[in-house]
C-alpha cells in the first residue's frame, strides 16, 4: 500500500492504493471516472487512453503510483456540460457510434491537437494509430480532429 | 423555429453528447450493491468426457459465494434457430456429459472479488476422459470420424438447392470452370467486451440480467427456456452497447450463470464480463467455409448453371448455423438470376470453438467466392466483369427461382454508377506500373442484402409505443436494439416526423423486456425496416389520437388535419389551426382527459426457408450494392495496398445519410482486414492469436478514401422508403479486392486472407507457367 496524491481533472485526491494498482482500475473503481473504458489490458487497443501533463497515455499500464505529481485528465475533465470542440465536433461529423473507443480517441485527439494545432490528415492518421476503432473504419473520425482543429483555430 | 421533418438529414446522434462526455453507461460500468465477480470454468480439452466434477474444496474457500454445475440446473439444451429448426438445440447451459471445445462450459463461481474467483476456479476438480476429436471440416465428414453430437457424419445442418436442369445447362455451356474457395475464420472484436450482470430476486422468483446484447428478447426467451422459468420472470435491460456486429446475439453460458449464481448466493449480483482473450476464443467466430464451384457461361456471357458445394466448419455447437448456411446460399440468388442452380450447403460439426452469427451471416464467404468466380468467368469469356455483371444481375419486379421476392432492386444502377465513379472504362484491363514492380488494378464485386429474415420466430414482428405527456415530451419505447449503428437515432427521427414535431422532442427508451415491446433484435440488417416501420405506425397512432380531439373541438373532419411543424394544421391550406403544444394540453385538458399512447408494429410479408429446397421469401425486401476497389500491388514485397473503394448501395432512402455512410464506411474497412490480415487461427481447437497485438483489426493508418453513393430506389414497404443496411457493404469488399489484385498482376487469390506471402507464392507460381 503507498499514499498518492491524485490530480484528477483538477480535483486532489489523497488515496491509499496498493503498489501494483493501474491507474485505470482507481479511476474506475475508486474514483468513479466511468468515462476512461478499456478493452484489453494489454495496451494494445488505446481504448483507456487519458491525459497525463496533456500527453496521452495508456491508463492500463501505467500504475497509479507513477500518476503521482501529474495532471490527469480523463474525458469527464474535457467538458461535459459545455463540450470541448473536439467533443463537439465528434458529434457533428458523426465520428460516434457504439461510443465505446470514443473518449480515449477524444483524448488522444486532444494530445495530438495541442502539440500540433493544425495537423495534416496524415499527421492525425499516424497520432490514432494505437487507438482502435471497430465501428467506424476512421474516416468520420479523423474528418471530426481535422474539423476542430480548424475551429479551435478560429477561435482561440 | 427548428425544423421538424429530420428524416433524410443526417442529425446528431441521439446518443452522442453523452458518448463524447463519458456519460453514457453500458453494462460494462454497471455496479450494483454488493455485487460478486463471477467467472466461468471451460473445458481444457477439445473432447472429453466428464466423468466427475468435484467442486468441494472451491465450495470452501472463504470469499466464495456460490459454486454451480449442471447438478444446479434444469438440463435444458438451447440453440438459435430453435423454431424451425428444433434439431439444432444442442447446447446445455453448463454440460455435464461432454465437453465439446476447449472454453466449453462447465461451472462457474461467484466470488467476492476477482482473486477469489479465480482461485475457486482452480480448486474444482474436474475428471475428464479424453476422446478422440476433429479439427477440420473436410476430416468430420468423412466416416469414422469422431461423432460430437448424434448427427450423421457431423453434418449438423444440410441445405441442399437444386432448380432447373443444372447438369444440362452445364452441357449447353460454352465455357465452363471450377474453382474452390477457402474461407478462415474471424473475430467481432467489437471493444466493449463481452459482459452481463444477473440478479435474483427471492422473494419474487424472479431475475434481471442486464447485458450487453444484440437481442434481450431472445436472451429472456433462451433464459426463461433453460432455468425453467416465465418469460414474464425474466427481465432482461439492455444499455448502451459497445459494438456487437452480430458477437452479441445469442444467450451464452455466462448469461445464464450470472443469474443462477445470483440465486444460489441469496440474491446477490453477479457481474461476468470476459477479458480480450476469452472474447476472441469463447464467444463466437466466423464459420470458416469452402466453396468449390463448378458452373458454365454462354459466350454472350449468360451464366448457364452454377453447382457445387458449401461446407462450414460450424465448431461445437450449432448456434445460428441455419441461417448462415441459408443466408449463404440464398446470397447467390438475390444477386444474379440464376435458374440452374444446385448447390448443397452443410454445416459440419468439429471440435472447435463455436462459430456464429457475425455481420452478414455466412454472405461475406458467399460474397467473396460467388464474386471471384464471376470474374474468371467473364475473363473465360473475353467479356468485361461490368458488361457481365449487368448481364446477369437481378432486375426490380422479380421472383428468383427459390421465391425470393425483389420489389425494388436498384443492383444495375449501382453496377453502373460505381463503374461510371471509379473511372472504370479507362482503368480496367489497362497496365499500369506506377513505380518499379508496383502495378495498379481495378476490380469489383457486387451484393445483396437482406432486411431481417424469418428464421428466429413464427412472426418476425417488432413494436413500438408513443406516449406524448402534458408537457408535450414524447417518449418512444422501442425493442429495438441499437449497439452502435445508430437506430436509436433513425427511430427517433422516424417518430418526429410521422408526429410533426422537432427531433430533438423525441427520448428513446430501448429495449428493457418488462418495459419495450417485442423486438427480436439487432441482426440480419432488419431494425431500420421492420422496426422503422412500427415506430412509424406508432407515431401516426399517436398522431391521430391527438388529431381526434382537435377535430372534435374545433368542429372539424379530422380527414382535413395534419400535423406539420410543430403546428396542427388544415391539410390543404396548410394554415396552422394550433400548436402541437397547444393541441397536447387540449388533450389532457378537463373536457377530454385523453392520454395520448401510440402504438404500432410490423410484420413483414415474408416466408420461412424451406431448407429442403432452399425456398422461401425470407426478407421483406432487399438491399443492393456494387463496390469497386482500386488496388497497387508490389510484386517484389507481395504488399496490396488498397487506394480507394467505390461503393454505390441501394439503400432505398436514407433516414440519416451520415449514418449510413458511417456503416458503410466502418463495414468496408472491417471488409478490408478480413480480405488481407485478418485470421483467427487455431491450433488442435485452440486459438492461437486472442489478443490485439496479434490479431489485428484495422487501424487509423490503414484507413483508405471510400466514396460512397446512394441509390434510392425507395421501397414500397420500407419505412418512408428506406431499407436496412448494416451488413451489405462487408460482401462484395473482399472480391472487389481480389479481383482488382488480378487486374494489376494477373493472380487470382482463391483463399484468404491474402497475404504477401500468399502473393508472392502465386506470382512464383505464375512466372513457372509461362
Ligand atoms: S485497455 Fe487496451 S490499451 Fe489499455
Ligand atoms: S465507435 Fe465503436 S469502437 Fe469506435
Amino acid at each position: 500500500m503507498k499514499t498518492v496524491t491524485l490530480d484528477v481533472n483538477g480535483k486532489v485526491f489523497c488515496l491509499d492504493v496498493p503498489d501494483g494498482e493501474l491507474l485505470i482500475e482507481t479511476l474506475r473503481d475508486r474514483l468513479g471516472f466511468l468515462g476512461t473504458k478499456y478493452s484489453c489490458l494489454e495496451g494494445d487497443c488505446g481504448v483507456c487512453t487519458v491525459l497525463a501533463d496533456g500527453k496521452n497515455v495508456l491508463s492500463c499500464l501505467m500504475l497509479t503510483v507513477e500518476a503521482e505529481g501529474r495532471k490527469i485528465t480523463t474525458i469527464e475533465g474535457l467538458g461535459q456540460k459545455d463540450l470541448h470542440p473536439i467533443q463537439q465536433a465528434f458529434i457533428d461529423e458523426g465520428a460516434v457510434q457504439c461510443g465505446f473507443c470514443t473518449p480515449g480517441m477524444i483524448l488522444a485527439s486532444k494530445s495530438l491537437l495541442d502539440a500540433h494545432p493544425s495537423p495534416t490528415q496524415d499527421e492525425v492518421v499516424h497520432a490514432l494509430d494505437g487507438n482502435l476503432c471497430r465501428c467506424t473504419g476512421y474516416v468520420r473520425i479523423v474528418n471530426a480532429v481535422l474539423s476542430a482543429a480548424r475551429k479551435m483555430k478560429k477561435t482561440p | 423555429m427548428k425544423t421538424t421533418s429530420p428524416v433524410g438529414k443526417s442529425v446528431p446522434r441521439i446518443d452522442a453528447r453523452q458518448k463524447v462526455a463519458g456519460e453514457a453507461t453500458y453494462v460494462f460500468d454497471l455496479k450494483l450493491p454488493g455485487m460478486l465477480v463471477g467467472k466461468m470454468l471451460r473445458s481444457p480439452h477439445a473432447h472429453a468426457r466428464i466423468v466427475k466434477i468435484d467442486t468441494s474444496k472451491a465450495e470452501k474457500l472463504p470469499g466464495v459465494r456460490a459454486v454451480v454445475t449442471a447438478e444446479d440446473t434444469p438440463k435444458i439444451k438451447f440453440g438459435s434457430n430453435e423454431f424451425f429448426f428444433p434439431y439444432t438445440v444442442d447446447q446445455f447451459p453448463l454440460e455435464f456429459e461432454k465437453v465439446r471445445y476447449i472454453g466449453d462450459e462447465v461451472a462457474a463461481v461467484a466470488a467476492i472479488d476477482e482473486e477469489t474467483a479465480q482461485k475457486a476456479l482452480s480448486l474444482i476438480d474436474v475428471h475428464y476422459e479424453i476422446l478422440p476429436a476433429v479439427f477440420s471440416s473436410v476430416e468430420a465428414m468423412k466416416p469414422g470420424a469422431p461423432a460430437i453430437h448424434t448427427a450423421m457424419n457431423n453434418i449438423g445442418v444440410m441445405m441442399p438447392t437444386c432448380f432447373g436442369d443444372p447438369d444440362r445447362a452445364l452441357k449447353e455451356s460454352d465455357y465452363v470452370r471450377e474453382d474452390v474457395f477457402y474461407l478462415q475464420s474471424a473475430a467481432h472484436a467489437a471493444l466493449e467486451p463481452h459482459v452481463s450482470i444477473g440478479q435474483y430476486e427471492l422473494s419474487t422468483d424472479r431475475i434481471t440480467l442486464w447485458s450487453s446484447t444484440q437481442a434481450p428478447f431472445k436472451i429472456r426467451e433462451a433464459m426463461a427456456k433453460t432455468l425453467k422459468m416465465q418469460e414474464a420472470d425474466v427481465r432482461v435491460i439492455k444499455l448502451n452497447v459497445g459494438g456487437g456486429f452480430g458477437g452479441k446475439l445469442e444467450m451464452f453460458p455466462m448469461d445464464f450463470c450470472a443469474c443462477l449464481l445470483s440465486k444460489k448466493s441469496g440474491g446477490l449480483p453477479v457481474k461476468m464480463m470476459c477479458n480480450r482473450e476469452e472474447v476472441f476464443s469463447f464467444t463466437r467466430r466466423k464459420h470458416p467455409m469452402i466453396y468449390k464451384l463448378k458452373s458454365g457461361v454462354k459466350k454472350d456471357g449468360t451464366v448457364t448453371a452454377i453447382t457445387g458445394e458449401v461446407i462450414a466448419d460450424g465448431g461445437a455447437y450449432c448456434s445460428y448455423g441455419p441461417t448462415v448456411i441459408a443466408a449463404a446460399i440464398m446470397r447467390f440468388m438475390m444477386v444474379y438470376k440464376f435458374k440452374n442452380i444446385r448447390l448443397f450447403g452443410s454445416r459440419v460439426y468439429t471440435n472447435n470453438p463455436i462459430s456464429g452469427a457475425i455481420r452478414g451471416f455466412g454472405g461475406v464467404q458467399s460474397g467473396f467466392a460467388i464474386e471471384s468466380h464471376m470474374d474468371m468467368l467473364a475473363r473465360g469469356i473475353g467479356m468485361d466483369p461490368v458488361e457481365f455483371r449487368l448481364k446477369n444481375a437481378t432486375d426490380p419486379n422479380m421472383t428468383t427461382v427459390n421465391k425470393m421476392i425483389l420489389s425494388s432492386n436498384g443492383l444495375k444502377d449501382c453496377i453502373r454508377k460505381a463503374a461510371e465513379i471509379s473511372g472504370w472504362k479507362e482503368k480496367y484491363g489497362v497496365k499500369k506500373e506506377t513505380a518499379p514492380g508496383v502495378f495498379r488494378g481495378i476490380g469489383i464485386g457486387i451484393a445483396a442484402d437482406v432486411m431481417g429474415s424469418k428464421m428466429y420466430k413464427s412472426h418476425e414482428s417488432a413494436g413500438s409505443i408513443i406516449k406524448v405527456e402534458e408537457d408535450g415530451s414524447v417518449y418512444l419505447f422501442t425493442g429495438a436494439a441499437d449497439t452502435g449503428q445508430g437506430s436509436d437515432t433513425a427511430m427517433a427521427q422516424i417518430a418526429a416526423h410521422e408526429l410533426g414535431v422537432a427531433y430533438e422532442r423525441v427520448r428513446i427508451k430501448a429495449a428493457d423486456t418488462e418495459i419495450t415491446p417485442f423486438d427480436t433484435g439487432s441482426f440480419a440488417s432488419r431494425v431500420t425496416f421492420i422496426s422503422g416501420n412500427a415506430t412509424k405506425n406508432a407515431a401516426t397512432d399517436a398522431k391521430r389520437q391527438i388529431l381526434e380531439v382537435v377535430a372534435q373541438e374545433l368542429k372539424l373532419d379530422i380527414q382535413g388535419l395534419d400535423i406539420k411543424d410543430e403546428q396542427v394544421v388544415a391539410r390543404e391550406s396548410g394554415r396552422a389551426l394550433l400548436s402541437f403544444d397547444q393541441a397536447v394540453i387540449l388533450c389532457y385538458s378537463f373536457n377530454y382527459g385523453r392520454l395520448i399512447i401510440g402504438r404500432g408494429n410490423y410484420n413483414p410479408k415474408t416466408t420461412p426457408v424451406d431448407f429442403r429446397t432452399g425456398e422461401g421469401n425470407i426478407s421483406g425486401s432487399y438491399g443492393f450494392e456494387a463496390q469497386i476497389a482500386e488496388v497497387e500491388v508490389n510484386t517484389k514485397t507481395g504488399q496490396v495496398k488498397v487506394l480507394k473503394m467505390y461503393d454505390v448501395h441501394d439503400i432505398g432512402y436514407p433516414i440519416n445519410p451520415a449514418s449510413v455512410h458511417g456503416q458503410i464506411e466502418g463495414s468496408i474497412v472491417m471488409g478490408l482486414g478480413y480480405t488481407l490480415y485478418e485470421d483467427l487461427k487455431f491450433k488442435e481447437g485452440r486459438v492461437v492469436n486472442p489478443l490485439f497485438s496479434k490479431y489485428r483489426i484495422p487501424r487509423s493508418t490503414e484507413m483508405i478514401p471510400i466514396e460512397s453513393v446512394f441509390i434510392e430506389t425507395n421501397d414500397p414497404q420500407g419505412p418512408f422508403g428506406a431499407k436496412g443496411m448494416g451488413e451489405a457493404s462487408l460482401l462484395p469488399t473482399a472480391a472487389a479486392i481480389a479481383n482488382a489484385i488480378h487486374d494489376a498482376v494477373g493472380i487470382q487469390i482463391k483463399d484468404l486472407p491474402i497475404t504477401p506471402q500468399k502473393i508472392l507464392a502465386a506470382l512464383k507460381d505464375n512466372e513457372n507457367k509461362t
